[in-house]
Order: C-alpha cells, then sequence, then structure tokens
C-alpha cells in the first residue's frame, strides 16, 4: 500500500510538466476567450473594459453576417468532410493492394498534403483565374460554366472552388489515416470468410469497415475540427466574398480590422467560443455514434 | 607599446561594430517599389554607416498589412520601427505612432502637398511623413483610339461606354474597361469615384451618412451596368485587384483601365508589356454631375513609438532621406509613384519620364480623400461588402445603398 503510494506521487511528478505546458498553451487561451467573451473591450489603448454578461452571444444570434457564416461553414463542413471520406476510403483501399511502385505511389499521394495551404490556395486561385486559368478553360470546355463567368467571383460556384481545393488537399490524409488501419486488419479474418464463401462485397461489409470504425472515426474527428475552423483556403481564395465568408474568416474581420477602431474584441471572443461549442458538439456525435472508446 | 595600440585599435572597432543601430522597416512590393527601395536603401547605408536598415517586405493586399500592423503594434513590439502606412490609417493607428509635430521644420513639411500632410495629421498631431502619392487614373489604347478617330480620351462615363462599345465590337480579344472590382480596399476606392463624380458622398463634413441619395444608387448602378448591361467591362472584375487589371491591359486586353500612377512605368517597359508606347493617361471621366473625381490614395512612413530613443533617431533620418527632394525624384521616375514635394513636379527629368505626372498636377492635389474617421476599417468593410453584392447580382444596388447605409449609421452610433 505504501509503495503504492509512492509510486502515484511519483507519477503525479512525472505527469506534472506535461500538465502545466498543456495548461499555458491549451487550458490558459481556452479559459482567457471564455473570460473575454463576457466582456465588451478593444484593443485601443484608450477604450474601456466594460461587464456585459452574455450580451455579446445574445448580439451574435441577432447579427445576419453571423447566421450567414455558421450556414456557411457548416454547409462547407459536411460536404467536403463526406467528400474526403469516401475518396480517401478508395484509395486507400487502391494503395493497400499489392501492386508495382506501390511505394512511389504511397508517396506521391501526399505531395498535395505536404504543400503548405496558403500555397496551395494560392495556386489554385490562378488556376481558377480567368486570364488564362486552367481549371476556367477546363470548366468552360466541359460546359461546367459560361465562358466569361469567374468561377470566384459568382456564388454559385466560389463555395464549390473552394471545396474542390480541400478536397484535393485533404483527401490524401484521410487516404494515410485509413491505409494505416487497413493494415491493422488481420489478414486470417479474410481468410477465414473466403472458406465460409463470403464474395468481395460480404468481406468489405462484414469485416473492412466495422474493423475501420475507430480509425475512421477518428480521421473525421480531425477533419471536422479542422473544416469547422477553416480560414486560410477561404480568405486566399474569395476573402469571403459572394457568399463564401465562414466563421473564421468573419472573427478575422471582427478581431483584426477592428481591433483598434472599436470595442468588438469580447463580440469576436463569444464568436470563437461558439466555434469551440460546435467542434464539441461533432465530437461527442462521432463519438458516441462510432461508439468510440476513448479511454 | 604595439601590443596596447593594437588593442586600443581592436576596442574601437568592436565599438564602432556594435554601436551600429539596427532599424526595421515595412515595404511594399507592387510594380517594381521593392527594387527601387533597395536601391535608395543602399545609397542610405553608404551615407550613414552606423545604421543598418533591414527591410519586411509586406503583402501587396493593403487589408492584409493592415492585419499585420495590429498584430505589432497591439503586441507593443518594437519592430517594425518605420511603418509604411496607407493613407487611411494615420487616425486609427495614431495611439501606436511617434508624434513627430516638434520635427514639422526638420521634415520640412511646408514644402509638401497640403492634402497629404492634412491625411498625417491627426487631432493636430502630425504622425507620419507623406512618402509618395496617388491618384486614381484613366488609362487608355492611344493607337485604338486613333484608329477608330477619337481623338480625345473620353470626357464623361458615357463617352467611354460608347468608345470601348465601339472598339470592342471591332476589335478581336479586347474587353472595354478593366478596374479593382474584388471585395477589399481598392473596390472602396473605385466606388469613391463614381460615387463623386455622381454627385454623392459617404460622410459629410460633420460625419453624418449620406449615402442614402439617388446619387449613390445612381453610380452604383451605373457600375453593375459596366458589367452587365453594357458589356463593357468583363465579369471578372469582380475578382480584380490593381495587378489583374494590369496584367490585363498590358497584355492588350483591354481598351480603358482605372489603375494608379505605378502602372505607368510597367506598361511602358517593352520587355514585359504588349502595350509599350500605345498607352494614354487621362483623368477618370465625369459623372452626371459633371465632375470628375480621383481617390487619394499613397503611403506616408510613420515611426512606432515603442521604438528606443536610439532607434527612433535613425528612423527619423532614413525617413527624412527618403522623403527628401532627390529620393522622391528616384522613387518617381523609377518606380512611377508621385512625388509629396511640390517642387519635384517642376523638375525637367520627371517631365521627361512620367510626363503625366506633370501634365495632371492638378488633378493630384486635388484628389479626394476617403472618409476621415478612426473607425474608417468598419467603414470600409461595410462599403466592400455591399458594393461587391451588387456588383455580383446578389442585390439590387437600390437595396444595397440603402443597407450600406443603415449599417453604416449603426457603425458610426448615429
Amino acid at each position: 500500500m505504501r509503495i503504492k503510494t509512492k509510486e502515484t506521487v511519483v507519477a503525479w511528478w512525472m505527469i506534472l510538466p506535461a500538465i502545466i505546458v498543456i495548461s499555458v498553451i491549451a487550458f490558459f487561451p481556452l479559459f482567457k476567450t471564455f473570460y473575454d467573451s463576457f466582456y465588451e473591450f478593444g484593443l485601443r489603448p484608450d477604450i474601456q473594459r466594460k461587464f456585459v454578461g452574455v450580451k455579446n452571444y445574445i448580439d451574435l444570434f441577432k447579427d445576419e453576417r453571423f447566421i450567414a457564416a455558421l450556414n456557411n461553414t457548416v454547409f462547407f463542413t459536411i460536404v467536403s468532410v463526406a467528400l474526403e471520406t469516401v475518396f480517401g476510403l478508395i484509395i486507400a483501399l487502391i494503395v493497400n493492394q499489392p501492386f508495382r511502385f506501390r511505394g512511389m505511389v504511397r508517396a506521391a499521394m501526399l505531395i498535395p498534403w505536404a504543400i503548405p495551404t496558403a500555397i496551395s490556395s494560392q495556386m489554385w486561385k490562378w488556376m481558377f483565374n480567368d486570364q488564362g486559368g486552367i481549371m476556367t478553360k477546363l470548366l468552360e470546355t466541359l460546359h461546367v460554366i459560361e465562358p466569361g463567368v469567374p468561377v470566384l467571383g459568382t456564388p454559385k460556384t466560389a463555395m464549390w472552388a473552394i471545396i474542390t481545393v480541400d478536397v484535393w488537399k485533404t483527401t490524401p490524409f484521410m487516404a494515410l489515416l485509413i491505409l494505416a488501419g487497413l493494415q491493422l486488419i488481420p489478414e486470417e479474418l479474410y481468410e477465414a470468410a473466403r472458406i465460409d464463401g463470403a464474395n468481395l462485397w460480404q468481406r468489405f461489409t462484414k469485416i473492412t469497415l466495422p474493423m475501420l470504425r475507430s480509425t475512421i472515426a477518428v480521421a473525421l474527428i480531425f477533419r471536422t475540427l479542422d473544416a469547422l475552423r477553416v480560414f486560410d483556403v477561404v480568405f486566399i481564395m474569395t476573402r469571403g466574398s459572394v457568399n463564401t465568408e465562414t466563421l473564421a474568416v468573419y472573427n478575422r474581420v471582427l478581431l483584426m480590422d477592428r481591433a483598434f477602431t472599436g470595442s468588438w474584441f469580447g463580440y469576436g471572443s463569444s464568436l470563437s467560443v461558439v466555434i469551440f461549442i460546435l467542434i464539441s458538439i461533432f465530437a461527442i456525435i462521432y463519438i458516441k455514434s462510432l461508439k468510440l472508446k476513448l479511454d | 607599446m604595439r601590443k596596447v595600440v593594437l588593442f586600443a585599435l581592436l576596442l574601437v572597432l568592436s565599438v564602432v561594430a556594435f554601436s551600429r543601430v539596427t532599424i526595421t522597416m515595412t515595404a511594399g512590393a507592387v510594380g517594381k517599389e521593392l527594387e527601387v527601395l533597395y536601391a535608395q536603401l543602399d545609397r542610405f547605408m553608404k551615407a550613414n554607416p552606423d545604421i543598418k536598415v533591414s527591410v519586411m517586405p509586406m503583402p501587396n493586399s493593403s487589408t492584409e498589412r493592415h492585419d499585420l500592423y495590429v498584430t505589432y503594434l497591439a503586441s507593443g513590439e518594437k519592430e517594425p520601427t518605420v511603418l509604411m502606412l496607407d493613407v487611411i490609417w494615420p487616425a486609427e493607428f495614431a495611439p501606436y505612432l511617434e508624434d513627430l509635430s516638434a520635427d514639422k521644420s526638420y521634415f520640412e513639411l511646408d514644402k509638401f502637398l497640403p492634402g497629404t500632410v492634412k491625411a498625417a495629421t491627426v487631432g493636430g498631431k502630425i504622425v507620419a511623413i507623406p512618402w509618395f502619392t496617388d491618384a486614381g487614373l484613366l488609362y487608355y489604347r492611344k493607337d485604338l483610339l486613333e484608329k477608330y478617330g477619337f481623338k480625345n480620351p473620353p470626357k464623361t462615363w458615357d463617352e467611354l461606354v460608347k468608345i470601348a462599345k465601339t472598339i470592342t465590337a471591332k476589335e478581336k480579344n479586347i474587353v472595354g474597361f478593366v478596374w479593382q472590382g474584388a471585395r477589399y480596399e481598392g473596390l472602396v476606392c473605385d466606388f469613391m469615384e463614381y460615387l463623386i463624380s455622381f454627385g454623392g458622398d459617404v460622410l459629410d463634413d460633420a460625419g453624418n451618412v449620406i449615402i442614402n441619395s439617388p446619387a449613390a444608387v445612381k453610380a452604383l448602378q451605373f457600375m453593375v451596368d459596366l458589367i452587365y448591361k453594357e458589356k463593357i467591362s468583363p465579369q471578372a472584375v469582380t475578382t480584380y485587384m490593381e495587378e489583374e487589371a494590369r496584367r490585363k491591359f498590358q497584355n492588350g486586353e483591354a481598351v480603358f483601365m482605372r489603375n494608379w500612377p505605378y502602372a505607368w512605368s510597367l506598361l511602358n517597359n517593352p520587355k514585359e508589356s504588349k502595350v509599350a508606347g500605345k498607352v494614354g493617361v487621362a483623368p477618370l471621366p465625369a459623372g452626371p454631375s459633371g465632375k470628375s473625381a480621383a481617390t487619394l490614395g499613397g503611403w506616408m512612413l510613420g515611426i512606432n513609438k515603442n521604438a528606443t530613443e536610439e532607434e527612433k533617431a535613425a528612423a527619423k533620418k532614413l525617413v527624412k532621406f527618403l522623403t527628401s527632394y532627390d529620393e522622391q525624384l528616384y522613387k518617381a521616375i523609377n518606380a512611377g509613384q508621385n512625388p509629396t514635394m511640390m517642387d519635384v513636379y517642376k523638375n525637367p527629368e520627371l517631365k521627361k519620364a512620367a510626363p503625366f505626372m506633370v501634365e495632371l498636377y492638378g488633378m493630384f492635389i486635388n484628389a479626394a480623400p476617403r472618409p476621415r474617421t478612426a473607425k474608417y476599417s468598419e467603414i470600409s468593410d461595410v462599403i466592400q461588402k455591399y458594393t461587391h453584392a451588387a456588383l455580383t447580382q446578389q442585390m439590387s444596388p437600390q437595396k444595397a445603398i440603402e443597407e450600406m447605409a443603415k449599417e453604416l449609421n449603426k457603425v458610426l452610433g448615429k
């Protein structure tokens, strides 16, 4: 018994540095944002800090621009994550099969993921450019858009262009995670199923998918969290114009454009808290519905 | 004895080496300006061996530069020492800038264009020194206008539409008119020009919102019509900033372009431009009010309040150097950025390199300022949002102006 207590003490000492680091870099900013969201203040030195309770949250849900940004963000998240999961799964299944140059293909597939988003977004912006942009030419040839219609300057097409870029960029990440999951499935299961006479489809739905469940859940959580705070692709490609403004892009307006002009910082903090709550809701839904065990 | 001398020499050398002040300055890279700045800084450091200047290149978009400045200044950093400030920022950033009122004669501010000095003055204090000034201009294809019998560039917007239609109907692969229609600060500049030339304005002298007027609706309607009714501007102008418009015009794919003076020297560089020698510059056309308006642009140099005294002294020297007669002339000739010092316009070399600067002097000194308030960023955001919504046909011009007025009143708390 005494030994056990001593061990516990040692264990606490050992994890203390980690706890401190996590508190400083994760819990402190989170707490500060919560705290700030109940105040009205700006960064200009002459602006007084004022406690306003939940006023920021009430105003937020009366703000049409916030509601529009919320809708855009949820739409972007659902569509892009769904597409990434489907494509990621297909690609993972393909590169899990033995074929020549498999190693090379697996490495090459990661290139879009390896390019910083700011750079790939700019690259795609040029491809969607009206002055000789290859995507614009392609879409015109395929009669998806009429000639002269700017993809990034039209409400109907701009969001889809942004989703395309996000799917292009993060499908490799999905594929990689799912590939790792596939390799954990013991070959014996398939062997036994084959002996029992299960066909390809049965083997996929009865063995592969159930065995991949926790891998897909983790991948979905990662991607959804990222997608809900999407900023770079949107800001670089359209700056939030033509109905593509997401929550994070709107928050930039509040925290940057208006940092010195008025008392917007608390309001921006409350928007950050809403993003945090939104992410938590998605995470809980995934964990419950995919029966993921966290401990 | 020799050892002592050697030691003393070493000591002196190291003191000299360590006493070198390092200051940082932010700079843009539109057209040739960064190249020109590097050449100027080389000269400055040769003349002042005790000062080292390092350059922080900034994004070309004014909105993104603004974000960076917010981060630097709010954190109380002493860097950057010298800040390149857009003409609309002094009011907002004033609490973070060194008060230069006492150095008025050191910088010879009485020799500067009064409009630019006014823009750098906040609540009676001078917080920046005007570096170069800008005004919206109309660039046109001299060769094409002559070919179709138009002797002069258009005096009114209607005339511009007529000429553009005539030429684009007969020439191939060319659009009529390109400008800055993306949702960013540049859109406000373009919008202000139509607005004022149609007889409207955003704020009156007392700071009341007066945007909700028939003139404003007509001005916005005209911008929308350029794209969808007259079809002389491509739909893609709603994604254009300065450089996108310049590239289109430079490739010979547009008859008219609204842009700033910097484009002149680039358009006339035969290595890169297909229209070198074929370009004319004129004031922007007048609207139904009979007035023509060019938005006042330009940049100033301010000094970070958080810098040390030593750095501030070095920074003042640098600002003085960059805004001096010779350097303004050099910048005007090589980067095509308009001088802020009046006498430079009388220089014969400038007249040879950029004749329009001298010819349009009257227009530059009368350029129309954007609303002058510490809440400018918020006002600009509202104008951008609704103007762009109208340009992309998400809202009628009438509705856009009404909503704009409503939101501007909210922003200004009236």
